[in-house]
């Protein structure tokens, strides 16, 4: 929504006449203007001693605001950009990627749900190694709880690493440096950084960025949640638009990672609500405590394949 | 992008939409004073609001052209990884439970010890308060602690025993290794352990977040403090709270705050927690208490228990730990390697 004296400097013909104008049938922004009649405005400023200028600077902002727009695509072109752009990342672990088919894919928002030390952390530090040693592109590690072990990430890759080749060091260290981490401790500052790493994705074309992990999402809603206002639910909603949309676009594999909480008849729930549910594109419920024998994992939600199917897995 | 996703308090954000400016750009361009005649605030406010508004739309324009500057501030794997090989742990005396542990308490990152009441919970927070203040020189961090009781279980008396304890461990040590004792300027008067414990006393849980809140400020002040004790961090929240909703916002907001504490100051903050009983699969167990979304808050949780007539430790979370336990023992002198005392006789 911007007024128009902003449009000025870009286009000059929106000038302090055009603006009277408007001003005078109550338009100052973008939005007002959109909610005009149209043609009735035409109609107005064809009887004005100026018609010429006005009937340009109406169509020049009808031109800007849908600029604005994303343009319209048919199924074909969608499909096309599913298959080419949008290729599916593996997870390092045999269990899930058997049960999706392949691994994560480009273009969706996964989320990991499932209550204490069921190894979702795990599955993160795993994928994003697998991500760095298999694919050209980076991953970016948002960490709510300072569990991001670069330990147990350079454990991943030794063991992924050839035990013969002598270059194992060096393919290590090139690994763990397309894996970038950072402490995020609020949801305001994790809006930002979306918002800085959506503009740099955009702009740039000298990194590819593979992978997007928030460990956890829930942690940083959970204080703004609740409480009467319905701000903390505006804030998950544009989180969750803000990494579908960098998904879509910037074809990356967003990973987020939600607790549970306790439900009716003692049963847990997955946290964030029922407006949440309705976000990510794939949910995957881990049940029970990560152990070496494996843990289940189950689809709550997946765009293509059947929820309910489970499969065991193991982290090594 | 939106007002709405500014950290400004609700009423200044319900203002700003009332008065038409849904987005930044609409004011960005503005003067603090005609903000403040829009909205009907002080000048100071609308100082404020703009600063707020001109940070977040300043980072929007930067394009850094750095190889890590996808996020600003993010560091690689591989750099924190060396810096994870410099960093020392805090001791906790025993070593099969530092063994477990790795080390020992690990810098920047929460850990949360639970456990029965009689276990040694305030024992081994006294015992990490002593030895985080074990000198360079002798393997320690030779930092301060910050000690947060809730519960009124710190004993001074009990303080000075294990200071002495210590003490007179660093000079066995230091015989040991016949090191000449002025070299290393140890000063082990047991008292000046007690000086560099600070002490809060807390007694109702607004007190509590305040006293977070303020620890901020407090660790800038005091950059040598490297453990933060909470002893309890749930006595305050478990008795008298009726809004659970409201409980629960306020101990996810504290357990971030204390992240970030550990993250940007660079120590280790050791919570202490009680248990409850909880029904399930149809048998009551003993859980850690404060609930399902509480357990999410620490990087790393050790549950203390009796096995038999000995205490153990279990390792219950850690991202890169193995799940294991140990026995260790309360002595006279602190937390110590349990050494059993009932050892069948083998009959050849």
């Amino acid at each position: 929504m911007a007024p128009l004296e902003d449009l000025e400097r870009d286009y000059p013909i929106i000038d302090s006449n055009f603006r009277m104008f408007c001003a005078s049938h109550g338009i100052f922004t973008d939005t007002d203007f959109l909610l005009h009649d149209l043609s009735a405005l035409e109609a107005f400023a064809r009887q004005d001693y100026a018609p010429d200028k006005l009937e340009q600077g109406i169509k020049q902002m009808i031109s800007i605001i849908e600029s604005g727009q994303r343009p319209w695509l048919n199924g074909v072109e969608l499909l096309e950009d599913s298959q080419l752009n949008k290729c599916t990342l593996s997870t390092g672990c045999e269990g899930i990627d058997i049960l999706l088919q392949g691994g994560l894919r480009e273009g969706h928002v996964t989320e990991l749900v499932g209550p204490s030390c069921s190894g979702k952390t795990q599955i993160c530090l795993k994928s994003a190694s697998h991500v760095a040693r298999n694919s050209l592109g980076k991953v970016v590690y948002f960490d709510t709880g300072n569990s991001f072990s670069p330990k147990r990430v350079a454990q991943f890759l030794s063991l992924l690493s050839d035990p013969s080749a002598t270059q194992t060091n060096k393919a290590v260290e090139r690994d763990m440096s397309s894996i970038v981490c950072h402490s995020v401790f609020d949801i305001f500052t994790l809006l930002d950084m979306l918002r800085q790493l959506m503009n740099n994705l955009r702009s740039q074309i000298s990194f590819q960025v593979r992978m997007l992990i928030i460990d956890s999402l829930s942690s940083l809603i959970a204080p703004v949640l609740g409480g009467g206002g319905a701000h903390g639910h505006a804030l998950m909603a544009t989180a969750g638009f803000l990494l579908k949309e960098i998904a879509h676009e910037s074809n990356l594999c967003v990973v987020v990672t939600n607790h549970m909480v306790a439900g009716e008849a003692g049963m847990l729930k997955p946290a964030l609500g029922e407006s949440w549910k309705s976000i990510p594109h794939v949910r995957l419920l881990l049940s029970g405590k990560y152990s070496a024998t494996g843990t289940r994992i189950t689809i709550l939600k997946h765009p293509y394949l059947a929820s309910g199917k489970s499969a065991d897995f193991v982290v090594l | 992008m939106d007002v709405s996703s500014l950290p400004i308090s609700a009423s200044q954000r319900g203002k700003l939409i009332s008065a038409g400016y849904a987005s930044l750009s609409s004011i960005s361009s503005l003067s603090p004073s005609r903000l403040a005649l829009d909205l009907k605030i002080s000048e100071n406010e609308a100082v404020e609001i703009l600063k707020v508004a001109s940070g977040r739309s300043g980072g929007q324009d930067k394009i850094e052209s750095g190889s890590c500057a996808i996020v600003n501030g993010a560091q690689t794997a591989w750099d924190m990884l060396h810096e994870e090989e410099y960093s020392k742990c805090i001791t906790t005396s025993c070593s099969n439970l530092d063994e477990i542990l790795g080390g020992g308490i690990h810098c920047k990152e929460v850990t949360e010890i639970g456990g029965v009441p009689g276990i040694g919970k305030t024992q081994l927070g006294i015992q990490l308060a002593v030895n985080v203040q074990i000198p360079a020189d002798y393997g320690g961090l030779g930092g301060k602690a910050v000690y947060i009781d809730t519960e009124g279980s710190f004993m001074v008396e009990r303080v000075l025993q294990i200071a002495e304890a210590c003490a007179q461990d660093m000079l066995e040590y230091n015989a040991l290794l016949q090191r000449d004792s002025q070299a290393c300027l140890v000063d082990t008067q047991p008292k000046s352990f007690l000086d560099n414990i600070f002490y809060f006393r807390v007694c109702t849980y607004t007190e509590q977040i305040a006293v977070i809140n303020y620890l901020e400020k407090f660790l800038s002040e005091h950059t040598d403090v490297k453990v933060v004790i909470v002893d309890s961090i749930t006595f305050h929240f478990r008795q008298d709270f009726e809004d659970m909703a409201l409980r629960t916002r306020l101990l996810s907001g504290m357990a971030l705050k204390l992240m970030k504490l550990a993250k940007k100051f660079n120590l280790a903050v050791v919570l202490l927690n009680q248990v409850t009983t909880k029904f399930k699969e149809g048998s009551f167990q003993l859980t850690l208490a404060l609930g399902d979304s509480w357990a999410h808050a620490a990087t790393n949780r050790i549950i203390l228990y009796w096995n038999g007539n000995e205490r153990h430790a279990f390792i219950d979370k850690s991202p890169s730990l193995p799940s294991a336990s140990s026995p260790y023992t309360v002595t006279g002198r602190g937390i110590r390697n349990s050494t059993s005392n009932c050892k069948r006789v083998k009959l050849m």
